[in-house]
């Protein structure tokens, strides 16, 4: 009975909760996408200018974490199959929010593009049970910094 | 050439879907899937346990679990009604009952594995005849005849293993507990036909049925007593007393059985023998 109930509250708890944080990642991702948008960053993998560029490496990482609730579903889901799509809102969060760390620092570097943009993905606490897994996305690409007129 | 990041519009990498409503549909889902996995292992349980010799029933009754506090007198009654009743009952060859009585004040009655009976004192103490006890004792005779104990534990125990594989905590030792041989419950349909095998019986036996519905009254009153009433049909694996009042009409109408007939009284000591089993129960003999 107590493990129900430390259960059910673990489980309101991480949907309110966590329901509440992702709101709130959301708004700010899509505020700073709009004002990120002036810096492209793309995945080719050679410099699209024939000019003179510095370039730099530049990296964003971010970890976002599980919250209860969403890992139950995604343990439910397990059982009959489909969309985790519990997870997949988590993912695409942790995308973005890489990709704007690194355009953050490419942005202070006073960079005008950033070109072979990759992502790498781990998970954090792989293969132990009964924990809460986190997951990580490092982004990072070339950045062009126009050192001429400086 | 122009190199730009369109904004991405939302909801193309992410479902739109309320997560509350697909954990609804999913917890549901498992949860259906969960009943009826139990509901199925318990039937198979059920009906592996009655292949279950019943000689290799005894051995699984532990010690100490039934004693009887009856002095030689009560026993040699309680037993002699045992052996009219099973006459009656047609027990299958091999089969054999031991009915036990206990001075505890319980006001209860229950049959366990290895053909064992326990009566408790509460409820003998109520009956206001003979032809009551006689219907008592064929009942809970009945569910042995039935093989009902071994089913009900083969049907728990499956459930039991179930449980423990899905929750990841399998506690296979479901048969060394005690507490399973006194707290057995019988579903209905059960409950039902042992109560039919018991009214047949007490026919046989009297040559009427008059006396077996005391048995329900008793129990109906002490159940009133209690102030807590009827439990709902639904919490309770016994019919309810008044619904199996009017099946025992029902039957007793439908086979054309006298529903009256001379009331056969209980021994004039039995009050006497029944004081001397609590004195029993209170202070084991050594």
């Amino acid at each position: 009975m107590v493990d129900l109930i430390v259960f059910l509250v673990l489980l309101s708890l991480g949907y309110l909760v966590g329901r509440h944080a992702e709101k709130k990642h959301y708004r700010s991702i899509i505020e700073r996408e709009t004002r990120l948008n002036a810096l492209p960053a793309m995945a080719m993998r050679s410099p699209p200018m024939k000019e003179y560029y510095s370039q730099a490496l530049v990296t964003g990482n971010v970890v976002i974490s599980v919250d209860y609730f969403k890992r139950f579903l995604a343990a439910l889901r397990n059982l009959f199959g489909g969309r985790v799509t519990s997870y997949e809102s988590l993912l695409d969060r942790a995308r973005r929010e890489a990709l704007l760390r690194m355009k953050a620092q490419a942005e202070a570097l006073g960079a005008k593009m950033v070109f072979n943009v990759k992502y790498e993905t781990a998970s954090i606490s792989k293969g132990r049970r009964q924990t809460i897994g986190s997951v990580e996305v490092l982004a990072y690409g070339t950045a062009l910094i126009d050192t001429r007129r400086q | 050439m122009k190199y730009s990041n369109p904004q991405i519009p939302e909801g193309i990498n992410t479902s739109d879907s309320h997560p509350l409503k697909e954990f609804v549909l999913l917890a549901g889902g498992a949860l259906l899937l969960l009943v009826v996995l139990a509901w199925g292992f318990g039937e198979a349980g059920a009906r592996l346990a009655r292949f279950l010799p019943f000689e290799s029933e005894a051995g699984l009754v532990p010690e100490g679990v039934l004693q009887s506090d009856a002095g030689p007198e009560l026993q040699r009654y309680i037993d002699e009604l045992a052996t009219r009743v099973s006459a009656e009952l047609a027990l299958p060859p091999g089969m054999q009952v031991n009915v036990h009585v206990s001075g505890g004040d319980t006001f209860n009655a229950f049959a366990t594995l290895g053909g064992n009976v326990l009566l408790f004192r509460g409820l003998l103490e109520a009956l206001p005849n003979e032809n009551a006890l006689a219907m008592l004792m064929a009942h809970e005779i009945a569910h042995v005849v039935h093989r009902d104990p071994i089913v009900g534990i083969g049907r728990g125990a499956a459930i039991q293993i179930v449980a423990g594989l899905v929750f990841g905590d399998p506690d296979l030792a479901v048969l060394g507990q005690a507490g399973i041989y006194t707290q057995l419950h019988f579903n209905r349909d059960m409950e039902r036909d042992a109560d039919a095998a018991a009214l047949r019986a007490v026919n046989g036996l009297y040559g009427h049925v008059s006396g077996a519905a005391d048995l329900f009254k008793v129990i109906q009153s002490e159940r009133r007593e209690q102030g807590g009433g009827e439990p709902p049909a639904i919490f309770s694996s016994h019919p309810l007393d008044q619904q199996r009042l009017q099946a025992i009409t029902d039957t007793v109408r439908e086979h054309g059985w006298r529903a009256d007939g001379p009331i056969t009284a209980l021994p004039a000591a039995y009050a006497e023998w029944l004081r001397d089993a609590a004195r029993r129960h209170d202070k084991p003999a050594d």
